[in-house]
């Protein structure tokens, strides 16, 4: 059982629009009931999958919250979108990311909130000498450590943003172009390209016979580099490894992934054809990774994604909304109610984008129910107030069920000053990743109200 | 091998005479300790401790343990930056004592050179990967199936540059991508007959106008689209067109290659008859036999006389009236080939051709040898050619001799001593000089962007590449070659921003004409112009007023200079009333210093002291105070420059932007697209007003004035961030000493280009790398 790539190896351009009836159309889900592969007895019997949305500059908290806790919350303007998926919403209040302040670090805010997004792990400014680039493996990578080994793909990292190099608020905007770090030195850069993206997920053509050679011949070549590099450590007789480390970790993982590979076994599917451009719409190009995602979840190709849709100090004008206002700008909207309603119409809009993707996985069955009673999707940013740059009372959001485990309906309001971290640590637990502490984390969410019936 | 230090730094031309900094010669210890004590202590004492601060002048004697302090008195005296009000040294005063400083700095680093840590293993950024590939193996124009923009991923940007070293990560993913890619590159580059057929779509924008003819294709010619592109194989190649909408008279499109038409077909939507759908565009194929290696594709319409047509209006979008124009156009192939051809790449590649089967190994062992000694930047070891012969033999087991070579070429492609510039650490504490291939490999990369040429690497291997005279040979040399054109399209076009050209989308409501062809132009503009700086041996300072630029006829309308007609560039000299002298007249920094709707005079003068004399205000602090929107007494709404009157009243703003301002205000003439003005939408521009010192700016030629009453300051900044980029990694205090010996010896050779590249060149970061290691480091 293998996939069966030949299919697709598009040759005409097609509209995104066909490219979406295919999804829709042709693909013959596969059986995961039968795919999920025999866990170890500690595994969840159930699939579980985990995404992560991270959302820039900041939120207006009065637009944002939601008001009552408990399962009798009212939605806000902001959220308002999610209504039709009450069921399966978390909404979260009162977390902090307090490694996001300056820390007498200076300027810097913004790429500090996505560094310390999925860490609480502070990012100091590495323009200064001596300082090096340092944050730590991220919520996500953590999870794809035992989520991503029996899939043809780890982990997906997704945006929908280019980097400028003027537009970030210190030197290192690195930090804001991505929110998924593989170790503490690498972090893993996203893709912006669909048909990158697809390439990523299922290979770009060639039959059978031919893709078995191919395979073949890239062991053999990263055995031989693997081997060069070594020699190459010890020729040159360097303390500093750490580029090089990146270089023979990274050919060691895909060696491993190849093997994990072979040995993966699917049903045949049918996949839509390759998107061969970014679509001129924001929208539907938005839209459209969101749908690749999906597919990467309904194949089982990858049960572990990040997926930027606004990058830190992004510009982005959004005039389909009515917004031609640059979205940096509108976040400082110091108390102005024209741009304060302005940034809840981008803010409404991004949840929207979430509720996009929500609801395709609520209706796309996957084994006893949902690919959303099975997934956990946690939607925010490690900034509240965009105006003020602060890092408290984050946005957060959560969609799904993960396999029954998670208590979906509510808004749970935690004490100001509780460590987003301690969620992080909640959320990897229920997949089966128990770790002591993530970042600045004090402990598992408590009372843990997420599994509380 | 070790070279003294003395000896290297004998090569950096000491300059002497009246230059500027040796003109107030220094007043010594006790003048400086007099000035610092008199104007600084007041605020910078232990107790005020003011901007956490303290400036002791007894430390004078012992400035040396502590440099990176001093660095940044020296700076605030140079600019003349501080104290922010009250009374003031005169401007020699400063300058005096700024000097004394210098000087005591610059002995001390003399004596202990600090190269600075740049990591041993450095990744080659895209940019210098696909000039490698262009220069390994003579492979250029990518088709777009082989877009490097897909084949891998951007760069992070960090201070403006894309190539610092520490930021230049490997992960998995990239990895996959380096690996796809050398397989995909290897083939086109051997002429692999078994490639698969290649989908090379082109979409035209919607806003690209099509009433002109394509620069490059032929004179008749309308509209449509060229491709660079590189044929993989001798074989037939099917090109596919669509057109953005029905065609109800008949218009002829032709298919040329290189020039030469191929074929042509006309096209023409039929008359609809009662129950036929209605068509939405007309698809053109043309099937050709075409040859291997690269060629310009051109489709095109053949341009009918409009000598009858009454009509004059043009609209922008794609073509005028009723005119068809091409929405898509896809070149696919190979099909049926019959050989790999007589490419550039292939003669690159197979320096020999075996005459029997006995005589393959040998041969591939020559040409593997040759490439791997190209791309590993050295003379290769027979470890290296091993690794590479068995790939050679797996490859010759699948098919032929070629695609053995195709093998160990993509094997090569993935080699860490390609994807990584490798640097030995000196195995003594302290700072050593770099080998003579090390050398060549910084001085290739810095010049070009790619890996260094026979002619370098020969001297690098004779050992001759530090003898003075031989490296400012080479540094001439690379200069003039044509691959310098990186200093501009790598250097200059991330140092001002024009890289944002291409993405910044002003609001089309407002300026419904920036269309693609203008952003190219606005940023093609800039490119030549900077270019013709750098090449002309005139001083940098031109940059700022040169009263010559490069137009087309698009962007000549744009900036309403009138006589210029056609596509292509040619330079236009500038007379007074054109305004656009120097870069600050150019719409591609006008531009990217605007917002979408508006111009902002704080983007403009903040622009100018980051990029143009380094010296950046910091970010705002997040909660500013609003800018006042409330009206006049009189009920008229605020001009933009009342409103900002009005905030830099606020002392938490003044401070700032009393230095962003204006500047900014004297560029207002120009709006958000660069287009010169005369109001701001009917009410007045006022492009006068007052430095906090009290000198005055007035319009464009105000800021050139101010930008040149002190050229070290431009020139150092220009000196600082190509000095980033040549090193690749954030220039730091220790590194001043460098700046100021680059920036005094260019003042010897009026400032002009090549003397600031040899400078850095000469200069110990640049020359030398230090042993890194510490004990925690180690692993």
């Amino acid at each position: 059982m293998k996939l069966e790539m030949g299919k697709f190896v598009s040759q005409k351009a097609l509209p995104r629009r066909t490219f979406l009836r295919g999804i829709g159309a042709t693909i013959a889900l596969p059986l995961l009931d039968a795919m999920v592969p025999a866990f170890a007895a500690d595994r969840a019997p159930w699939t579980p999958r985990l995404g992560f949305v991270y959302v820039g500059n900041g939120i207006v908290h009065k637009t944002f919250k939601v008001t009552g806790t408990g399962k009798t919350f009212e939605f806000s303007p902001v959220l308002k979108p999610l209504a039709p998926l009450r069921d399966y919403l978390t909404v979260i209040s009162g977390l902090d990311h307090a490694q996001a302040n300056n820390l007498g670090d200076g300027t810097g805010d913004h790429p500090r909130s996505s560094a310390a997004w999925l860490t609480g792990v502070h990012a100091y400014d590495r323009t200064r000498p001596g300082v090096e680039v340092k944050l730590t493996t991220t919520a996500d990578q953590l999870a794809a450590d035992v989520l991503g080994v029996h899939t043809p793909v780890r982990s997906l990292e997704l945006a929908v943003d280019t980097a400028t190099q003027s537009a970030c608020d210190s030197g290192d905007c690195f930090y804001v172009n991505t929110v998924s770090w593989r170790n503490e030195t690498t972090p893993n850069l996203t893709e912006n390209h669909p048909r990158v993206v697809f390439e990523r997920l299922f290979g770009d053509g060639g039959t059978t016979a031919e893709r078995a050679v191919r395979t073949q011949k890239t062991a053999s070549i990263l055995d031989s580099v693997y081997a060069e590099a070594n020699r190459l450590a010890a020729s040159v007789g360097h303390s500093d490894r750490s580029k090089l480390s990146e270089y023979l970790d990274s050919v060691r993982e895909i060696e491993q992934r190849i093997g994990a590979a072979e040995s993966e076994a699917h049903d045949d599917v049918h996949l839509p054809e390759r998107p061969l451009g970014i679509p001129d719409s924001f929208d539907d190009y938005t839209k459209l990774m969101l749908d690749l995602q999906l597919l990467a979840y309904q194949t089982d190709t990858t049960r572990v994604f990040s997926m930027i849709l606004a990058r830190e100090v992004s510009n982005r004008p959004y005039p389909h909304i009515g917004v031609p206002d640059q979205h940096h700008a509108a976040s400082h909207h110091r108390n102005d109610p024209g741009l304060i309603e302005k940034k809840t119409k981008i803010d409404a809009y991004h949840v929207s984008l979430l509720g996009y993707l929500a609801e395709k996985m609520r209706t796309t069955s996957d084994g006893g129910g949902s690919l959303l009673d099975q997934s956990l999707l946690v939607y925010g940013a490690g900034m509240g107030d965009g105006n003020l740059h602060q890092h408290t009372d984050l946005p957060c959001v959560l969609l799904g069920k993960l396999g029954g485990t998670v208590t979906a309906g509510q808004h749970l309001a935690y004490p100001s000053g509780t460590p987003m971290t301690n969620l992080l640590l909640t959320v990897l637990d229920k997949v089966g990743v128990k770790l002591p502490a993530i970042g600045d984390s004090t402990g598992r969410l408590s009372p843990d109200y997420l599994s509380a019936v | 091998m070790r070279r003294s230090v003395v000896g290297l730094l004998a090569a950096i031309p000491l300059a002497l005479g009246t230059a500027w900094w040796l003109g107030f010669p220094h007043g010594g210890a006790a003048t400086t300790r007099d000035l610092l004590g008199r104007y600084c202590t007041d605020c910078h004492n232990t107790t005020d401790f003011t901007a956490e601060l303290v400036i002791e002048p007894r430390d004078l004697d012992k400035l040396a343990s502590d440099p990176a302090h001093w660095e940044k008195v020296v700076r605030k005296l140079r600019t003349e930056e501080m104290p922010p009000d009250g009374p003031r040294p005169e401007h020699d005063q400063y300058q005096r004592a700024a000097a004394f400083l210098e000087q005591q700095l610059d002995a001390a680093a003399a004596a202990a050179p600090q190269p600075g840590d740049v990591p041993a293993f450095r990744r080659l950024t895209r940019t210098e990967y696909r000039n490698a590939i262009r220069d390994l193996l003579a492979l250029d124009g990518l088709p777009a199936e082989l877009d490097f923009e897909l084949l891998l991923p951007a760069d992070n940007a960090a201070s403006g540059f894309d190539n610092i070293a520490d930021l230049l990560f490997i992960s998995p993913v990239v990895m996959e991508r380096y690996i796809a890619a050398a397989q995909k590159i290897s083939r086109l580059a051997v002429g692999d007959l078994r490639a698969p057929v290649m989908v090379n779509i082109h979409q035209l924008s919607e806003q690209l106008p099509q009433d002109e003819r394509i620069d490059g294709l032929s004179f008749g010619t309308r509209g449509g689209l060229g491709i660079q592109t590189y044929l993989p194989l001798d074989a037939e190649y099917v090109v596919e067109l669509e057109t953005a909408a029905p065609v109800p008279e008949p218009h002829e499109i032709e298919l040329s290659v290189d020039g030469a038409r191929v074929a042509s077909a006309t096209v023409l939507t039929p008359e609809r008859r009662p129950g036929m759908p209605r068509r939405s565009s007309e698809q053109v194929t043309f099937r050709a036999p075409l040859t291997a290696g690269p060629h310009l594709v051109g489709i095109t319409f053949v341009e009918r006389s409009e000598a009858l047509d009454e009509s004059v209006t043009r609209g922008r979008m794609r073509g005028r009236g009723t005119l068809p124009a091409i929405a898509m156009a896809t070149l696919r192939g190979p099909y049926s080939p019959t050989g790999p051809g007589d490419t550039p790449s292939r003669s690159r590649i197979f320096t020999c051709q075996p005459s029997s089967a006995a005589d393959e190994p040998a041969c591939a062992q020559k040409i593997l040898t040759t490439l791997a000694h190209r791309a590993y930047r050295r003379p290769p070891t027979d470890a290296d050619v091993a690794d590479l012969m068995p790939f050679y033999e797996m490859g010759r087991a699948e098919g032929n001799f070629d695609t053995g070579i195709q093998f160990a070429l993509e094997r090569l492609l993935v080699s860490p001593q390609f994807l990584y510039r490798v640097e030995r650490e000196p195995t003594e504490p302290g700072a050593h000089p770099v080998s003579d291939l090390e050398l060549a490999s910084r001085l290739s990369f810095f010049l070009w962007s790619s890996i260094p040429d026979d002619e370098l690497l020969a001297a690098a291997e004779l050992g001759s590449l530090r003898k003075p005279d031989v490296l400012r040979a080479q540094v001439q040399r690379m200069l003039a070659d044509s691959r310098s054109e990186a200093m501009v399209t790598n250097f200059a076009a991330q140092w001002l921003f024009l890289r944002d050209v291409a993405v910044k989308d002003p609001d089309i409501f407002l300026f419904p004409d920036h269309d693609p062809s203008l952003r190219a132009a606005l940023e093609r503009e800039t490119e030549l112009f900077v270019d013709s700086v750098f090449r002309s041996g005139s001083s940098v300072l031109d940059l700022l007023t040169a009263k010559h630029t490069f137009l087309n006829e698009r962007l000549a309308k744009h900036y309403g200079i009138p006589h210029v007609q056609g596509s292509y560039f040619r330079r236009v000299e500038l007379g007074p009333e054109s305004h656009r002298a120097g870069l600050l007249g150019q719409g591609s920094i006008l531009t990217v210093t605007s917002y979408a709707a508006r111009t902002s005079p704080v983007l403009r003068g903040k622009y100018v002291l980051d990029n143009l004399l380094a010296s950046p205000p910091p970010p705002p602090p997040p909660d500013v105070p609003s800018l006042a929107t409330e009206d006049k007494a009189d009920g008229a709404p605020l001009t933009l420059r009342e409103a900002m009157t009005r905030h830099r009243a606020d002392p938490v703003c003044a401070g700032c932007h009393a230095k962003m301002d204006p500047i900014g205000f004297a560029l207002e003439h120009y709006d958000a697209v660069g287009r010169w003005r005369d109001d701001d939408g009917g009410l007045p521009i006022e492009p006068k007003s007052e430095l906090a010192d009290g000198r005055v700016i007035d319009g464009p030629e105000g800021v050139q004035a101010f930008l040149t009453s002190r050229p070290e300051l431009f020139v150092s900044a220009l000196t600082e961030k190509l000095m980033m980029y040549a090193l690749g990694r954030n220039v730091q205090y220790y590194d001043a000493p460098a700046v100021r010996a680059v920036v005094h010896a260019a003042a010897e050779r009026n400032y002009e280009f090549s003397a600031i590249v040899e400078g850095i060149v000469a200069s110990v970061p640049f020359q030398m790398r230090a042993a890194s290691a510490t004990e925690e480091n180690e692993q």
